[in-house]
């Protein structure tokens, strides 16, 4: 069976997932204790920035994707785009799961409705699953697709505004923990942990792209050849 | 509960989340490989990769 370079990257972002993992239980100092009410709930956050983190990237790969075939009728922007709503919508999962349990921890309760960065973010998980599940119970054509593009391009305006939602409207959910004011600045170890894992979920994400396109690839082959098969 | 669940249950759950989406990612690339290999060899023809969509489009714009 050949290598497939997809399942390589994918096998990379995994040992590296692990590592952030060990690394976050074992090595990484514990905050202070007086600052939070469930200080070892905050370990949390060292898959839950990076899976923020890679959302952000698919949803950049989505935007690309849906503009690419949108102006350009482009057949790598359709495969970017079907790949670009399904990391983004797994890695938004990840995200709000794991932010919903560490709110429940910390806040005593797991969402807010009133913060504009989790309804932003929580807002873009749920344009991926309409992107994702709308794709699945339509039938492949230009009008679909430029339908499903539309959203994936207008979806995109959410991105800057989650990302800058924490400067602007601080409510509850902790600012930035990188380019942030001098009071939210971690210590060296804690960003280096931060920073391995935001490494490892990226090539993860990028390893679930090249098999999601692959799979595009084969599927429109695989139709070509039931056409063929039926002599249209 | 206490610190130490949440944590174990956030971790627990997007463990089972990524295993669960690779998992199906990999093996319908593996299952839609073979059945294509199957195809073209039982048709004894070569397909080439192109989006019939975008090809049919094209034509309309021509």
């Amino acid at each position: 069976m050949r290598v497939r370079a997809g399942e390589v990257v994918l096998g990379l972002g995994f040992i590296g997932l692990m590592i952030t993992l060990f690394l976050a239980f074992n090595w990484a100092p514990s905050v202070n204790i007086n600052a939070f009410q469930a200080p070892e709930s905050q370990r949390i956050f060292y898959w839950h920035v990076p899976a923020a983190w890679a959302a952000f990237i698919a949803f950049a790969v989505l935007f690309v994707g849906s503009a690419l075939w949108f102006f350009k009728r482009s057949p790598l922007g359709w495969k970017l785009h079907i790949a670009g709503s399904e990391a983004g919508l797994a890695c938004g999962l990840m995200a709000v799961w794991s932010g919903c349990v560490w709110g429940a921890a910390e806040w005593g309760t797991p969402w807010d409705w009133e913060d504009w960065r989790l309804n932003t973010f929580g807002l873009l998980t749920l344009l991926a699953l309409f992107l994702v599940l709308g794709r699945q119970s339509q039938p492949d054509g230009v009008e679909s697709r430029d339908t499903f593009s539309t959203f994936g391009l207008y979806g995109f305006v959410l991105v800057p505004l989650t990302y800058v939602a924490t400067r602007i409207w601080v409510i509850r959910h902790p600012g930035p923990v990188i380019g942030g004011d001098e009071e939210s600045s971690i210590s060296g170890d804690m960003a280096l942990v931060l920073m391995i894992g935001a490494i490892s979920f990226t090539t993860l994400i990028v390893g679930h792209i090249l098999t999601s396109m692959e799979i595009t690839k084969f599927e429109q082959r695989l139709e070509r050849l039931q056409k063929e098969l039926d002599g249209e | 509960m206490e610190d130490k669940t949440y944590l174990s249950i956030a971790y627990l759950g997007m463990i089972f989340g990524l295993a669960i989406w690779t998992w199906t990612v990999v093996s319908r690339s593996r299952n839609l490989e073979q059945r294509i290999n199957a195809m073209e060899q039982s048709l004894n023809i070569k397909s080439v990769d192109s989006d019939s969509v975008a090809s049919v489009n094209d034509t309309n714009d021509n």
